[in-house]
């Protein structure tokens, strides 16, 4: 073959390329990911998932849960806010500061109760400014920092996610479709309980809702002796017949248990949120 | 059109295509070094040079840093509300406001205006027996629920039941737990007497 040496080296080329690209320079950057401290406290975080929550992530995956929710929160800024938590010694001059930078005073009762947010929606070096003046006043403030974005704004998390909090996840199932809402907290906003009602009938715990319902993941049996203390507590034109009762299996447990776990609200170094 | 056919087909029929040796237009030169120019400005404000800490929209890691929370009373006072939660507010409540029967209120409370050593004990020992806590009593007993926690954990919730809900009594040091744990070690637990 005419230029063969040539050829091959362009195909290694390229497929070196790449695989430098997607698989190296990845590695090298998060490889050497660990748990880390969640700021300001002696926790760590992650900490690996229970041992039923990680079998329920086979069964999240084996149910395509992933093709219809995201587990990705996205970020698009951040935000500062001003907190004035002591007028100090001096409350007049402090209340002038608060005037001068343009403090909405339309509140009878200023300055107080304290805690009081005084200022929203600045950058840092204006929440910096303002944090200086009120100081050099003899007032305490405190900035808190807070994501901004489509998705914050939805109530879908408190910040982004980062490669932490994908840490113990095998594999990681971040979805790329969102029928339904992004479930990278979907146990900050319900219990197990309500899991399991959901994934019997959608309808049940949220009006009109379009997700199938997950059935097979459950099984409607006959009452025995005594009621299983398991079974769904369903509104009543879900519940089934008289006698009978609905009980999750193995899997509704795990998958239920699974969700719960699903919470990335920790403030990290990479993703700072305060306080 | 004929005269165009004509001029191709003059040349001699066995000629291949030739390329001229001509230079590139200084024009393209200068647009790939604007580009390039561009491309590493850009990468230079918005790579954050590969840090893996730094995340879109943070743009590099001293900005990243400037948004670190600063660690002082507001910090400290954040995590002593987290472990105030897992600790102490089943029975005393998110509010401060105390259960009845189960826990008086520290919202208020002249015990987390009490001195340091007499506050620590509280968690560290326990505390049993009739109390007065803001004018009514109480009798029930409290573990040590405090215990087990690190000094500066401690000092956080104590902070945190001083600074809070109203409370004005100031915040509380670990090395001030330290001492306290020192002085109570050995010592029963609190005495049910009432503070003032
Ligand atoms: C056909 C697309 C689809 C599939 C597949 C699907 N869902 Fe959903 N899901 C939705 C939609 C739409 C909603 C919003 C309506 C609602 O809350 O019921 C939703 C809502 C949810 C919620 C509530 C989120 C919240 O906080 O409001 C959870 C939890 C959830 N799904 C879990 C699952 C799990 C677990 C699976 C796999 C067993 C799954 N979903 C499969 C479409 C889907
Ligand atoms: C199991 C429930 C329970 C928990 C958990 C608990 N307490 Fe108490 N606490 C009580 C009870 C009951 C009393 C009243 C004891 C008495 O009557 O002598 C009390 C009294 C107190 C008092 C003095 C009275 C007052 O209201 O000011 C303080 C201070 C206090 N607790 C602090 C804490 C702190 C700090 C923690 C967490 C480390 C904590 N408690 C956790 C039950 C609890």
């Amino acid at each position: 073959m005419k230029n063969g040496a040539l050829i091959f080296l362009a195909v290694f080329v390229a497929l070196g390329g790449s695989w430098c690209g997607f698989v190296l320079a990845p590695e090298l950057q998060l490889g050497g990911a660990k748990q880390t401290t969640i700021l300001n406290s002696s926790d760590v975080y992650p900490v690996g998932r229970p041992g039923e929550a990680t079998q329920g992530s086979s069964v999240y995956r084996a149910n395509g849960c992933a093709v219809c929710h995201t587990e990705q929160v996205r970020q698009t800024g951040i935000t500062c806010e001003v907190v004035l938590t002591d007028a100090g010694k001096t409350p007049a001059a402090v209340t002038k500061v608060c005037v001068d930078i343009g403090v909405n005073m339309t509140d009878r009762t200023w300055p107080l109760p304290l805690p009081k947010t005084i200022l929203t929606g600045l950058t840092k070096e204006e929440a910096d400014a303002a944090s200086g003046k009120i100081t050099t006043a003899g007032g305490k403030v405190e900035i808190h920092i807070a994501a901004t974005g489509p998705d914050i704004a939805r109530g879908w998390g408190m910040r982004q996610s980062v490669a932490e909090d994908y840490l113990y996840d095998q594999p990681v199932q971040l979805g790329s479709l969102r029928a339904g809402p992004d479930l990278a907290n979907a146990g900050a906003r319900a219990d197990a309980n309500w899991q399991l009602l959901h994934l019997y009938a959608p309808k049940s715990v949220m009006k009109g809702s379009t997700m199938p319902p997950f059935r097979y993941l459950f099984e409607v049996r006959k009452i025995g002796r005594e009621p299983s203390p398991d079974a769904l507590k369903l509104p009543p034109e879900f519940a089934p017949h008289a006698g009978y009762e609905v009980v999750p299996t193995p899997e509704a447990m795990e998958l239920a248990a699974y969700l719960s776990s699903l919470r990335a609200t920790a403030p990290l170094y990479s993703a700072p949120i305060a306080p | 059109m004929s005269d165009e056919l004509k001029s191709n087909i003059s040349q001699p029929p066995d000629a291949g295509p030739t390329a001229s040796r001509s230079t590139v237009p200084i024009w393209i030169i200068l647009l790939t070094l604007l580009l390039l120019f561009l491309g590493a400005v850009y990468f230079d404000r918005h790579s954050g040079w590969f840090d893996k800490q730094v995340y879109a929209p943070y743009t590099s890691a001293d900005e990243l840093a400037s948004y670190q929370p600063k660690s002082g009373e507001a910090s400290m006072l954040a995590h002593g509300k987290a472990v105030y939660e897992t600790y102490c507010g089943l029975c005393h409540g998110s509010d401060g406001l105390g259960k009845p029967a189960q826990a008086p209120p520290l919202a208020g409370s002249e015990w987390a205006a009490k001195d340091i050593t007499s506050l620590a004990r509280i968690p560290l020992a326990g505390l049993n027996g009739p109390i007065q806590v803001k004018g009514r009593d109480w009798n029930l007993s409290m573990a040590p629920m405090g215990a087990s926690l690190s000094d500066a954990d401690l000092a956080a919730v104590l902070t945190c039941i001083r600074e809070s809900w109203g409370n004005k009594n100031g915040a509380v040091s670990a090395d001030e737990v330290k001492a306290a744990r020192a002085a109570i070690s050995g010592h029963p637990p609190a005495a049910p007497n009432s503070p003032k």
